[in-house]
């Protein structure tokens, strides 16, 4: 939903009973208001802006402004809100006369102020309870074309929906180079190794200890290679039927060629299925895997899914490492607040999201569906797999984005 | 200059006096984190001036300024301290020869004499009469795992050496990180620190720039610079010029002896301005097609006082 000034104006006003006399209530309820609203704010941040209150002349309403901004927000993005809101709040009562006489820090933290600092529930409630949230602007999304007309390579550019056996190879090929590619980022950090580059004095001497002093191996140091996991969430509902051959391949070919990579499936439920295709024999695993999915070519609730997996695995799966790479066309017919609040919750836990859409290829298609607008602005990467060329490509992106 | 003395009108004086312009919010962010001590997380486009406040504001505050320059695999080695280890092992060699006691030895390699302050372990151990100015520059070009370490240095301004102990900081220095924003900064860090987004500069504030930089510059010549990088930065270039380009571009004028700008010069000087290939492409085909004219720039900006 956008930011109006109606939400901006309810927010302000749902929070009206929390204010009071004094400079930390008010401010309090003033990041109340802000994390309605989807922006976030952590109790201590509130604390020191009423500490440095009276280091500003608070009658003076920009030095103010900077002040609550340079305290409370901490992305350029928020500003917007945070101007809409700052009118808002502070016009109520006629600017001058907000009673800012005493800092009451001591003070015990009212039901509000447990709110505030309960960093993870305090946000999950606020958040379920805020449907508004603030439309990201899509700057930081990487949207890429891909050209789907080459007639020299007919293969390269063949949908994977009319692709007959013999292609698979091509597709088999291109996995094989993104895998590689994912699996063996160079880290510039550097671990101890026999053949290095450079000289570990630190463990040289450490080494050394056991012949007296006296130094007779060099420590060597060398890159470190660095993992990138990568978590796979497959869309395998009835309007993804035409591709579920591209899927499965690619499922199958990432999760042989990479190490650590987790696969899961979702249609109105999320199933993993890792354990499934762990396996070399491709005809099989198919067998298994549609033998054992719920749902499988059914409707799409992305949303619920998405809670499933954020819920049940990300904890333990998702590190600030992790790619996690969605492919679904995005027509999704579940709650889109939901969708969007899981997705804002998936986007602080890994490194980067990539959203495979095979829709986007098509000249006429633009992300209207709902789905796919409200995931849009949590995405790092926007990409079309549709044909061989737009694998390379993602092969190409992935590498550079790991990197 | 003691901070508790400042005040925002003072901190925009003596800014200005070291010729650094900054706008009212910037200076009150800057006068807030002298105050209250906490690190100033700035961000913003390249060359809009993060780093030279922190050169600036340690100058006029008469205080050592430590810089890191953050890269991609910045350890703690790197950015705290380090054992001197050949000056140690020569040490060790020379007790050796002249057979000295073997305790005394162990002990006194490791002690202040044998250790490299890197930046971090220098900013907490500075011992001048203020308080240094710490610039932790770039922090979004260094990994997670570091971001993780400073959390820790800047939530209690101290340090532990195994062998030494635990070094607090005298003086808690003013620190200030700069990001470019080429991945978000977590949170954790963010929370501790107070935040400033630094936008292009306006028409007005530019001019001021330019002017303050350059008082031997033409008026009119000034105007024209700040419209053209105004409207340039509309436009849709690879790399969006910054402060430093205009002041680049505008010394580069002025060394030439010029007094005002036409497309010639434009053409002929740009390489101050883009820095890629596809960039001054794409400006001589818009100063060509007459998409760019200077005129009609110079026409449409605002008229300033000098």
């Amino acid at each position: 939903m956008e930011i109006t000034q109606e939400t901006v104006a309810a927010a302000v006003n749902s929070v009206a009973s929390a204010r009071g006399r004094g400079t930390l209530p008010n401010m309090m309820a003033f990041a109340r208001a802000l994390k309605q609203l989807g922006v976030k704010v952590s109790l201590s941040q509130v604390i020191d802006a009423a500490r440095s209150a009276d280091l500003v002349d608070i009658a003076d309403k920009q030095d103010f402004r900077a002040l609550l901004r340079s305290n409370l927000i901490l992305q350029k993005e928020d500003f917007p809100v945070f101007d809409m809101v700052f009118d808002c709040f502070w016009r109520e009562q006629s600017y001058e006369r907000v009673p800012m006489e005493t800092l009451e820090i001591q003070g015990t933290p009212s039901e509000s102020g447990a709110e505030e600092g309960g960093d993870e529930e305090g946000l999950e409630e606020a958040l379920a309870e805020a449907a508004a949230k603030e439309n990201v602007p899509l700057e930081n999304l990487e949207e890429f074309s891909i050209p789907t007309y080459s007639p020299q390579e007919l293969l390269n550019s063949k949908d994977f929906s009319e692709m007959g056996v013999e292609e698979s190879r091509a597709i088999a090929r291109a996995i094989l180079l993104i895998a590689t590619k994912i699996a063996t980022q160079i880290s510039r950090r550097k671990k101890i190794g026999r053949k290095g580059s450079t000289v570990d004095p630190r463990w040289t001497m450490r080494r050394s200890m056991k012949y007296g002093g006296e130094i007779v191996e060099l420590v060597q140091r060398k890159r470190r290679i660095k993992k990138t996991k990568v978590v796979l969430l497959c869309d395998v509902s009835g309007s993804m039927d035409c591709y579920s051959r591209f899927l499965i391949q690619f499922m199958y070919g990432l999760q042989n060629e990479l190490w650590g990579v987790e696969t899961f499936v979702f249609s109105t439920s999320l199933s993993r299925i890792t354990h499934l295709i762990r396996t070399k024999d491709i005809g099989n695993a198919l067998e298994k895997i549609s033998g054992s999915i719920l749902g499988w070519s059914g409707g799409t609730n992305i949303g619920r899914s998405l809670h499933t997996f954020n819920r049940n695995f990300a904890p333990s799966m998702v590190t600030h490492r992790s790619v996690v790479v969605i492919i679904s066309d995005g027509w999704d017919r579940g709650d889109v607040s939901l969708l969007e609040r899981e997705m804002q919750d998936l986007k602080r836990r890994c490194k980067k999201i990539i959203w495979l859409n095979p829709l986007l290829a098509s000249d006429n298609y633009e992300p209207l569906c709902k789905g796919m607008q409200a995931a849009l602005p949590y995405l790092d990467l926007f990409l079309s797999v549709h044909n061989v060329n737009s694998l390379v490509a993602l092969g190409r992106t992935l590498q550079k984005m790991v990197a | 200059m003691n901070p508790k003395q400042l005040t925002i009108e003072k901190v925009q004086e003596i800014l200005r006096k070291e010729q650094y312009v900054c706008d009212r919010a910037l200076a009150t962010v800057v006068y807030l984190s002298l105050v209250m001590g906490k690190p100033l997380l700035l961000e913003g486009e390249a060359g809009v001036g993060k780093t030279e406040i922190a050169k600036v504001l340690a100058k006029v505050l008469d205080a050592k300024l430590i810089r890191l320059q953050c890269y991609e695999g910045l350890d703690a080695n790197t950015a705290l301290y380090e054992w001197n280890y050949p000056k140690q092992m020569l040490r060790i060699k020379l007790e050796e020869v002249e057979h000295g006691d073997k305790q005394k030895v162990e002990t006194e390699i490791f002690t202040q004499d044998y250790l490299i302050k890197r930046p971090l372990l220098e900013a907490i151990q500075s011992d001048g009469t203020n308080p240094p100015v710490l610039l932790i520059d770039e922090i979004d070009r260094a990994d997670m795992e570091f971001e993780a370490f400073l959390l820790e240095v800047l939530s209690d301004f101290q340090i532990t050496i195994p062998e030494i102990g635990t070094i607090s900081a005298k003086h808690r220095p003013y620190v200030f990180l700069t990001s470019n924003r080429t991945r978000e900064i977590h949170d954790a860090l963010k929370r501790r620190c107070l935040y400033h987004w630094i936008e292009y500069p306006t028409f007005e504030k530019e001019y001021e720039i330019i002017t303050t930089k350059f008082p031997q510059a033409e008026a009119n010549m000034a105007r024209q610079i700040c419209a053209f990088m105004q409207r340039v930065r509309e436009m849709n270039f690879y790399k969006r010029p910054g402060v430093a380009e205009t002041l680049d571009w505008a010394s580069a004028l002025i060394a030439l002896n010029r007094k005002g700008l036409d497309d010639k010069t434009v053409v002929e000087t740009m390489g101050c301005v883009f820095k890629y290939r596809e960039d001054l492409h794409h400006l001589k085909e818009q100063i060509d097609g007459k998409q760019l004219n200077l005129e009609a720039l110079l026409r449409a900006s605002p008229e300033m006082v000098s």
